[in-house]
C-alpha cells in the first residue's frame, strides 16, 4: 500500500513541477515582451497556474530585476510547496523551483 | 507475509526506477524548455536597420552568439541536475542561423521560408537511481529546437 501511494504521490509531484516549469517559461517569455515585472505579468502567471490546477495563492513568484531594457537578461522564478503524504510511512513537504531567462524586448 | 518480504525489494527497485524516470520526463522538458527559449531571443533580436529600411524581418548578425549564450544561461539554472558545465554544453551544441529565406538545413534536411535559428545539442543529465539499477548513470538528451520570426 504505501509504495502504491509513494508512486501516485510522486507522480503528481512531478506532474505538478513540470506544469510549474512551462508556466515560468511563459511567463519569462512574457516579461521579455512587458520588459519587466507588471500587473498584466502577474495576471498571466494566476490564468497559467490556475489552468495548472495550481493554486496562484501558494507560489511565490519573483522577477528579477523588475524592470530591464532593451537586451537585458531577465529572470522569473517560481517556488512551491508540494505536500506529500505516504500513508504509514510519512508526511512531509517537496519544494518545487522553476526558473527561465529571457530578454527585454521594449526598447524605451 | 514470506511473498511480502520476498517481493519487497523488487517492489522498491520498482519504484526508484518510476520516480527516475519522472525525474528524467522533468530534466528532459526543461532542457527542451531551455532550448526553445534560446532560439526565440535569438529570433527576437531582429536588424532593425534593415527593418526599418526594408520592412524586412532578418537576423541580427550576433543570432548565434545570443542563441548560445542564452541556452547556456538557461541550463545554468538547471545545473544540479546535468552531468557537465552549462556553458560547456551550450558551447558544444550545433547552432545555426538562416538570415534568408529560404534555407536548407544541412543537418536536419528541413526547408526554412523564415529567417531561423537552429539549436541541436546533447545534453548529459544525472540519472544516479539508473547507475544504482546496473544501468547507465548518465543519460544523454538530444534536443532540437528552431525559430522563425513572424
Amino acid at each position: 500500500m504505501p509504495l502504491l501511494f509513494s508512486i501516485l504521490e510522486f507522480g503528481s509531484a512531478l506532474e505538478r513541477w513540470l506544469a510549474q516549469d512551462a508556466a515560468t517559461v511563459q511567463a519569462a517569455r512574457y516579461a521579455g515582451e512587458l520588459g519587466g515585472d507588471a500587473p498584466e505579468l502577474r495576471r498571466f502567471l494566476d490564468d497559467e497556474l490556475r489552468a495548472a490546477g495550481i493554486e496562484p495563492g501558494r507560489v511565490s513568484v519573483e522577477v528579477a530585476p523588475s524592470h530591464v531594457g532593451w537586451r537585458e537578461p531577465i529572470r522569473v522564478s517560481l517556488s512551491s510547496s508540494y505536500p506529500l503524504t505516504i500513508p504509514f510511512l510519512f508526511s512531509t513537504t517537496v519544494p518545487l523551483h522553476s526558473s527561465a531567462i529571457s530578454r527585454g524586448e521594449v526598447n524605451r | 507475509m514470506v511473498l511480502t518480504l520476498v517481493l519487497a525489494p523488487l517492489l522498491v527497485v520498482a519504484l526508484a526506477g518510476v520516480l527516475q524516470l519522472g525525474a528524467l520526463r522533468v530534466v528532459a522538458a526543461r532542457v527542451r524548455a531551455a532550448a526553445d527559449l534560446a532560439a526565440l531571443v535569438a529570433v527576437n533580436d531582429q536588424d532593425d536597420a534593415e527593418l526599418a529600411r526594408t520592412g524586412t524581418l532578418r537576423l541580427s548578425a550576433d543570432a548565434v552568439d545570443v542563441a548560445r549564450e542564452y541556452f547556456a544561461r538557461e541550463l545554468e539554472l538547471s545545473s544540479p541536475l546535468l552531468d557537465g558545465a552549462a556553458d560547456e554544453i551550450a558551447a558544444a551544441a550545433d547552432v545555426a542561423a538562416y538570415p534568408s529565406a529560404p534555407a536548407y538545413d544541412a543537418r536536419t534536411g528541413a526547408r526554412y521560408d523564415r529567417p531561423a535559428v537552429r539549436i541541436a545539442a546533447d545534453v548529459p543529465v544525472r540519472t544516479p537511481v539508473f547507475g544504482a539499477l546496473v544501468l547507465r548513470p548518465v543519460t544523454t538528451i538530444h534536443v532540437l529546437a528552431v525559430s522563425s520570426p513572424r
